[in-house]
């Protein structure tokens, strides 16, 4: 069902200014923070929450906070991840330019239950109004004593700053964001260490993605069993889907976890576009495997969407209608992975190369026998074997669609020609 | 104390191991015998993980990790080499070589080729054949072999990318980079010099400057370090890359300066092919600087070498045999008085060429009058310069020093082996000073850059030197002074610094020493050192000042630093000699010769006073190179460079280091001691019957305490007594640089300081070229912009003393209303700054 905790308020105009936020409830979690509890127990309150990072790997917030060591003598940092730069998801944008004062909030919290006196906020290079929406939020709260020294008078301070990037889905990968942050090249680092210990300069640092902590004040204003209650067993709360591709209304909606697909498409999404027929679903952005016509009813949660082959990921559904050649659908996203590879570590940088290469010249009607194995081949080199997860994205969904549409591929090498007959181009 | 760190157990391939807990997979592999392909791993980097071929299978790890980035930890159990790992490695590597002109590694005829040339070596250049100048040194082509890769899945795909050559020193082929970021590790991490990054992405990626900018302007140091790491032909020594692999190497001390660091030179078929640093040296700690790297083959290989003695006579030239060179040095030498010599000897010589050199004069010419070129090019500063070396101090204290002061010096080209400690040292938490007038590249690593007009360094050091007096007096804690009316606010900030440091050292660079009143400076320095209770630390250009000195080559001083007129020592040096010693003839030096001074017989070892032909009636010229001037009467006999001789040196420090002979030096050619002692003998005077530079070293030995060390590693440092006194050098009077109204034009000259025995490096390396500013005008942009000068126009350049043109260089590091010339050492005299006029020369 559609359920509205982090768009509860998305419609209206005056969300983004500091007054109506306040007059909204806002800010109420933080000062309940600051003044009645303590790090640890904003943490177990998370962690009973079942609140997980939608930034696409869903690993669970309040383990994720409990990580940062409690006895360093380094400071600690906050960052949040709104770098969005998957295809199709388009998420945190919204909320940055809607409710920005709830991802200042939820990074707030975050930071005082870290221990953290300074936060990020890394916003993505070609983001200009939202990163302007965020810094006039927080331009706000420190105006209003929310943000800076003495907050609330609990004697506690927090600095906050808008860092926005250099424009490349690199920076979005944590590591690759921290060094980006410090002002290095984004390519990612080796783990261990893990941020939470060597993070930002070094010191404990906790990344998070814009969703995950702008909910992070209603958890603390209704509680953790209000939260929990939401969604399945082990999918808790609602989560933001973007829905794009062929369907009738396009768009972002929020949902609670374990609502079916059907649903976001049908009921909410109006449907196939122009009554075309469903062909795939990419069901979490575009690093996820495909789903098939088929699986439509599959309840939109990490456990069910990994059952039916793929993934929750970012949660950008992207629907593929019957008109679609799979093979120009793997091309262009061959190529996107390609050019955002950061060339650090040689499966990606040389395997997403050449794999454009065999892909692309299969588009063309130029393909040759034997290049589907190649593929095959350079996938399984890269899968799993590349310093970050951005070799397993571009592999992903190559490897679902050759085992799902195989037939295309083949017979665009076989033929010269696609078997799916493109009415309408999107080149 | 290092705290012992926990030993761990685990099982790698079948092997019960011990290990440390923190180390990697593939330290211990290293450790054990155990090898594990690797291409992006350095011992010296950090661990990168980006080649991915060191993969093993751990158990109860996911997916394979990378050995170089895995820590070991209790128990494990690690597999390095099974059918599957060596799979995916072969498919790994296949796609490196796709994008690596690489047909010569997987070639079917590799083994006949390197002996019977059977294939036909056509190959283009893209293919790699042959065409690699890493051929037979490639890691990548090691890494093939083990893995028995025999073919290859992919097209080749060929960069296209244009060979990268100008810049100096050394070629970049992209083509052939496998992205192992090797280069920009050791030069973000080790040189901490941020020159080379990636650049793009994707397949796409390369290395190089970022803004594309050349190495020059991005302000590379060309340490050639990144050159020494790259495992493929991608990064190339200009002059070294064709020369194949080295069959031995010799690790000997450079020459090149003061800092002496230790080099590891590479030779092939006698002849120094390529110079790398020795690795774990207390002294360079496995870096060199631009000279040490790149310079000594083309130096020491150069064509123009001299190879034979010449002989000119009445207008005409000859070619004689040694012997006959020998006999008629005798021949003149026996018929010169004792006024009417005098040698000039290069501290570029070994201690062992030195003191024979000072025995030479002193017992055979029965003569004082030998000296350096030293004395001209610190002018009035030299005496105050040598007794600051009494105060040096050592690498290592520089290493643990909380606060450094920099003086006069930069450290981009020469000693950049120094700069690269003081990045550390700032790194760690040390603060540093800069005292320059000039722009320089310290002042982005220095945590504080004071810049006094040029020519009042000595007052700022003095004024710093009271602060700190008065600081101390007034509390016997710390108390950092106030920013007020007689304080500099950023005078203030760098006396809170050296309030708060446990230990100072003082560096003390080039850029101070040549002009008038420079002597204060050093007396200056000596002042702040006491207050401060400061080591300092003389870099100076000459690699072995400090052995011309301890071993008494000048008119003042005999071995150990003793005066040559303290009349006990003089009987105790003719007792030692057997020979009488005279304690006159104190009124020739060097600078007798640049003031045109006449004498009968000039014996120039390894030095060129002057660019024109010195006032002498026979000159005997003795050296690596011939004399750019020419000599009527002259007699030329060919030396050997240091890398074909033994002997000894002491850097800055006053460290006795080593130098190994690693080549035969041409034939017929050698040591200088050794003609010294050939034209002794011939002469008929005894103490001369050396048979290597071992036996001079035990005659050394007995005359300075401490010289002769057998422990390599830990040489001694060694002291001297100060009890000479130099004779002043004539200078006039300081130029009043505050004058008011429009300021004149002020010229300062510097002596070049990148030399090697007399000649400036720039003229026998192609590359230093392009990095020494020798013989142009150096001058401030609005400045000539005054003067309508642009960059390739001349100027004119006019005092009262001389009128001279050279091209201008436009440069914002030259402060206003400052001119700055280089000279090479002939070129040189000393006074300065001069006020002068200029303008453009319109031809
Ligand atoms: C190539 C790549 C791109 C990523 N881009 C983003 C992104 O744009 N935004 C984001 O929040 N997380 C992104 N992530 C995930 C982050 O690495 C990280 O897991 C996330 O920010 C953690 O936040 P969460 O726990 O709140 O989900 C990306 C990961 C990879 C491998
Ligand atoms: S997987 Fe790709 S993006 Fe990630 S580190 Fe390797 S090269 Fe860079
Ligand atoms: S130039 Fe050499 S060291 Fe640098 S990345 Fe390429 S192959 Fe590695
Ligand atoms: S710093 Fe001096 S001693 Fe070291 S390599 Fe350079 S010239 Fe030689
Ligand atoms: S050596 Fe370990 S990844 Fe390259």
């Amino acid at each position: 069902m559609e359920k509205k905790i982090l768009f509860k308020y998305i419609d209206d105009p005056l969300q983004v200014n500091i007054d109506t936020y306040m007059s909204h409830g806002g800010y109420k979690a933080w000062e309940k923070v600051l003044k009645s509890m303590k790090p640890a127990e904003v943490i177990d309150e998370m962690k009973k929450s079942g609140l997980r990072g939608r930034g696409g790997a869903g690993f669970p917030a309040g383990m994720k906070w409990s990580f940062i060591p409690k006895d360093s003598p380094k400071p600690r940092y906050l960052v949040c991840n709104a770098d969005e730069s998957e295809p199709g998801t388009c998420k945190d944008r919204v909320l940055m330019e809607h409710d920005p004062h709830a991802v200042v909030e939820g990074m707030a919290i975050a930071a005082y239950a870290i221990g953290s006196h300074q936060a990020f906020c890394y916003v993505r290079g070609e983001f200009a109004y939202p990163a302007a929406m965020m810094e006039k939020a927080i331009d706000e709260a420190y105006s209003k004593g929310i943000l800076g020294k003495n907050i609330f008078k609990s004697g506690y301070d927090l600095e906050m700053v808008v860092h926005t990037g250099g424009g490349a889905y690199i920076c979005g990968e944590e590591t690759a964001l921290l060094n980006s942050l410090e002002g290095e090249r984004g390519m990612s680092r080796i783990r261990p260490p893990f941020p939470a210990i060597e993070g930002l300069y070094g010191c404990p640092t906790v990344v998070n993605n814009v969703e995950t902590l702008a909910v992070v004040p209603q958890v603390i204003n209704m509680g953790a069993e209000w939260y929990a209650a939401i969604g399945t067993e082990k999918s808790k709360g609602t989560k933001i889907f973007s829905l794009s591709g062929h369907i009738k209304r396009p768009g972002n909606y929020e949902l609670e976890l374990g609502t079916k697909l059907s649903y976001l498409m049908n009921d909410l999404g109006g449907g196939m576009l122009d009554g075309h027929k469903l062909k795939a679903i990419i069901p979490g952005g575009s690093s996820t495997p495909f789903l098939l016509p088929n699986q439509i009813d599959t309840p939109l949660d990490y456990e069910s969407l990994a059952a039916a082959g793929s993934m929750l990921g970012s949660g950008a559904v992207i629907v593929i209608d019957e008109r679609t050649c799979m093979v120009w659908v793997i091309e262009r996203l061959i190529h996107f992975y390609k050019h955002e590879s950061c060339g650090k570590c040689t499966p990606c940088r040389e395997g997403t190369g050449w794999l454009e290469q065999l892909i692309g010249r299969i588009e063309a009607g130029e393909g040759q026998q034997g290049d589907l194995e190649k593929i095959d081949s350079i996938c399984d080199n890269i899968l799993g074997r590349t310093i970050c997860p951005l070799g397993d994205a571009a592999v992903m969904p190559i490897q679902s669609a050759l085992k799902l549409f195989r037939d295309e591929f083949q017979y665009h090498i076989d033929n010269k020609k696609c078997l799916v007959k493109t009415e309408f181009e999107f080149k | 104390m290092t705290i012992p760190r926990k030993m761990i157990d685990l099982n790698m391939d079948n092997q019960p191991l011990r290990a440390e807990a923190d180390a990697t997979i593939l330290k211990v592999a290293e450790a054990n015998g155990i090898y594990i392909p690797t291409l992006c791993a350095h011992k010296d980097l950090t661990p990168f993980g980006g080649c991915r071929l060191c993969i093993v299978e751990v158990e109860g790890m996911r997916g394979f990790p990378t050995a170089c980035t895995t820590p070991v930890t209790d128990g494990m159990t690690i597999r390095t080499n099974t059918s599957q790992l060596q799979a995916i490695r072969t498919e790994i590597l296949q796609l490196i070589l796709s994008e690596h002109p690489c047909s010569c590694l997987i070639c079917d005829e590799q083994d006949e080729c390197k002996e019977f040339n059977a294939t036909i070596r056509k190959a283009a250049v893209t293919t790699g054949c042959r065409y690699c100048s890493n051929d037979g040194q490639c890691e990548l082509a090691d890494v093939v072999k083990w893995l028995g890769i025999k073919e290859i899945n992919y097209p080749i795909s060929y960069r296209y990318l244009p060979v990268e050559k100008d810049d100096p020193f050394y070629d970049r082929d992209y083509n052939l980079c496998i992205l192992c970021g090797r280069c920009v590790r050791m030069c973000q991490e080790i040189r901490m010099a941020d020159t080379l990054a990636f650049k793009q992405r994707g397949q796409r990626t390369i290395i190089g400057p970022a803004y594309s900018r050349t190495h020059l302007e991005a302000g590379c140091e060309f340490c050639g370090a990144c050159v020494s790491v790259c495992p493929t032909g991608a990064l190339s020594e200009k002059t070294s890359k064709w020369q194949g692999k080295a069959e031995s190497e010799a690790v000997t001390t450079c020459a090149l300066c003061g800092v002496g660091c230790q080099l590891n030179l590479q030779i092939r078929d006698n002849k120094v092919i390529n110079v790398l640093p020795a690795e774990d040296h207390l002294i360079n700690n496995g870096q060199l600087c631009v000279k040490g790297r790149f310079c000594i083959p083309e130096l020491v290989n150069n064509h123009k070498r001299l190879r034979r003695p010449r002989y000119f006579h009445g207008g005409i030239e000859e070619q004689l045999s040694l012997e006959k060179a020998i006999e008629i040095a005798a021949g003149k030498l026996s018929h010169c008085p004792p006024e009417q010599f005098g040698m000039i000897i290069s501290s570029n010589c070994t201690n062992e060429d030195l003191y024979v050199a000072q025995k030479f004069v002193r017992t055979v010419m029965d003569s004082n009058n030998i000296d350096t070129m030293s004395r001209v090019s610190y002018g009035s500063a030299f005496g105050a310069y040598l007794n600051l070396m009494n105060k040096c101090t050592t690498m290592e204290d520089l290493r643990k020093a909380s606060a450094i002061i920099c003086i006069g010096l930069d450290t981009r080209f020469g000693q950049s082996v120094v700069g690269v400690e003081l990045r550390k040292a700032g790194k760690r938490g040390a603060k540093i000073i800069t005292i320059n007038p000039r722009p320089h590249n310290l002042t982005v690593v220095a945590d504080k850059w004071l810049q006094p007009e040029t020519g009042q360094e000595a007052g700022l050091i003095d004024k710093l030197a009271k602060l700190m007096e008065i600081g101390a007096n007034k509390s016997k804690g710390v108390k950092r002074p106030a920013a007020s009316k007689g304080i500099r606010a950023e005078l203030a900030e760098a006396i809170g610094i050296l309030c708060e440091a446990e230990s100072v050292v003082i560096l003390v660079g080039s850029d101070v020493i040549q002009y008038r009143g420079s002597s204060d400076i050093f007396e200056s320095i000596d002042k702040l050192a006491q207050t401060l209770q400061a080591g300092v630390m003389l870099l100076p250009a000459q690699n072995n000042l400090y052995g011309s000195l301890m071993m008494g080559t000048y008119p003042e001083i005999l071995p150990g630093g003793y005066s040559s007129t303290d009349k006990a020592r003089l009987n105790h040096f003719a007792k030692l000699w057997g020979s009488e010693l005279s304690d006159s003839n104190l009124s020739w030096n060097a600078e007798s010769v640049a003031r045109g001074r006449e004498i009968k017989v000039l014996y120039l070892l390894g030095e060129i006073p002057l660019k024109s032909r010195p006032a002498a009636d026979f000159v005997i010229f003795q050296n690596i190179y011939a004399p750019d001037f020419f000599n009527p009467e002259e007699l030329v006999i060919p030396s050997a460079a240091f890398t074909e001789v033994d002997g000894t040196f002491i850097n800055g420090e006053g460290r006795l280091q080593k130098v190994r002979k690693a080549v035969d030096p041409p034939a017929n050619v050698f040591p200088d001691w050794k003609i010294l002692s050939l034209i002794a003998q011939k002469m008929e005077k005894k103490g001369f019957e050396y048979l290597s530079s071992e036996d001079i070293r035990i005659e050394i030995s007995r005359v300075i305490m401490g010289f002769h060390n057998s422990d390599e590693s830990l040489r001694p440092i060694l002291p001297f007594k100060s009890e000479f006194h130099l004779s002043a050098v004539s200078e006039g009077e300081m130029v009043n640089f505050k004058s008011k109204g429009q300021k004149p034009f002020l010229l300062q000259t510097r002596v070049a300081e990148h030399t090697y025995r007399g000649f400036t490096l720039s003229a026998f390396v192609d590359g230093m070229k392009a990095i020494s500013d020798e013989n142009v005008l150096e001058i401030n942009p609005d400045d000539a912009k005054e003067l309508g000068l642009s960059c390739d126009d001349e100027a004119i350049v006019k005092s009262e003393e001389f009128e001279k043109i050279w091209p201008v260089k436009i440069t914002p590091q030259q402060p206003a209303r400052m001119l700055r010339v280089t000279l090479s050492p002939g070129d040189f005299s000393g006074h300065n700054p001069y006020p002068v006029k200029i303008r453009k020369n319109n031809v």
